[in-house]
């Protein structure tokens, strides 16, 4: 219980008083401003569900740790400037960074594929992709990108998918100042969902990250789907 | 607190206080006027503050919000087609 919901409620036993003070005195002003003030006071009872700083700022504190230690390894192995793909395996989904694309034979934590080193991060699926209906990959993959990033996780405020030559163009817009922090490195959230999703909604066996691009207005994600993948 | 959502709370609130003046100093007796305005000015707060966390319940809250404040309207308009 925090202090905004403590007033909320407040607000609202005064106003349900004055509401039926009004009626009592047959004065229909006070009742309409019992009732006004009673929808101020579910308005803030309601805020108050929103995560609060300090939980807000735990999680990027942990963030940032786990972040710094991921780039460290990276920075070990040579890969700061990988390549990066979602490999599925069965319900869990592996974030593979390493020097050649699409390696299949990884397994989770560091190792070596063919001749190279990787790093497999294992994901598993997001519970809100949207099952196919009949419309295209594209608009599926944009309803569920809009459903985890927009709506369950509040990371920005538009996801826009669009089709062009086999490949996938995934434009975040909108970005959330808290994790807006994170673009600058090798690892940032929105590439990391938008891979996991994307694994999950196209059902192949590897997703690869072609482009990533920053722009003032958000984020540009180009991916493409290889369902055979590549080995090592 | 997020910033934008303790601004949010404070406009909002402020806004409904005056409105509240406001109609009661004019000696308004219809409910529905009171509730339309306070929906209004939420919308208004909103829009002009636009928080960047929100929550499911804030989601289904301004929906529920909606709703009401289209029965009201709907409800007028009737009252004056069917003089």
């Amino acid at each position: 219980m925090n202090r905004l919901l403590v007033l909320g409620v407040n607000v609202l036993v005064v106003s349900a008083l004055l509401v039926v003070y009004g009626f009592l005195v047959g004065e229909s002003g006070l009742v309409g401003v019992g009732f006004s003030a009673s929808i101020l006071g579910g308005v803030l009872a309601v805020y108050s569900t929103i995560p609060q700083d300090p939980s807000v700022v735990a999680l990027v504190n942990y963030s940032s740790l786990l972040l710094n230690a991921v780039t460290s390894v990276l920075e070990d192995l040579g890969l700061l400037d990988p390549q990066v793909c979602a490999i599925r395996r069965g319900d869990v989904t592996l974030l593979v960074y390493s020097e050649t694309p699409c390696p299949l034979e990884v397994d989770p934590g560091v190792g070596f594929s063919g001749g190279s080193p990787y790093l497999a991060i294992p994901t598993s699926t997001p519970s809100t992709l949207y099952e196919a209906t009949g419309e295209s990959t594209s608009t599926l993959l944009e309803r569920s990108l809009t459903a985890l990033l927009v709506d369950e996780f509040s990371v920005c405020k538009g996801v826009r998918v669009e089709e062009e030559a086999g490949q996938y163009v995934v434009y975040i817009t909108g970005l959330a100042d808290v994790s807006k922090q994170f673009l600058e490195r090798p690892l940032d959230p929105y590439t990391l969902l938008v891979l996991t999703v994307s694994s999950g909604v196209l059902a192949a066996t590897c997703v690869r990250l072609i482009e990533r691009r920053i722009s003032p207005d958000g984020v540009l994600v180009v991916l493409r789907a290889e369902k055979s993948g590549a080995e090592g | 607190m997020e910033r934008r959502v303790s601004i949010l709370v404070l406009v909002y609130a402020f806004l409904v206080v005056l409105s509240i003046i406001s109609l009661y100093g004019l000696s308004e007796k219809r409910v529905d006027v009171y509730v339309s305005l306070n929906i209004l000015t939420y919308y208004v707060s909103y829009a002009i503050v636009r928080p960047t966390y929100t929550s499911r319940y804030v989601k289904a809250l301004n929906i529920l919000l909606f709703i009401v404040f289209a029965i009201i309207v709907s409800y007028r308009v009737y009252e004056v087609l069917s003089t």
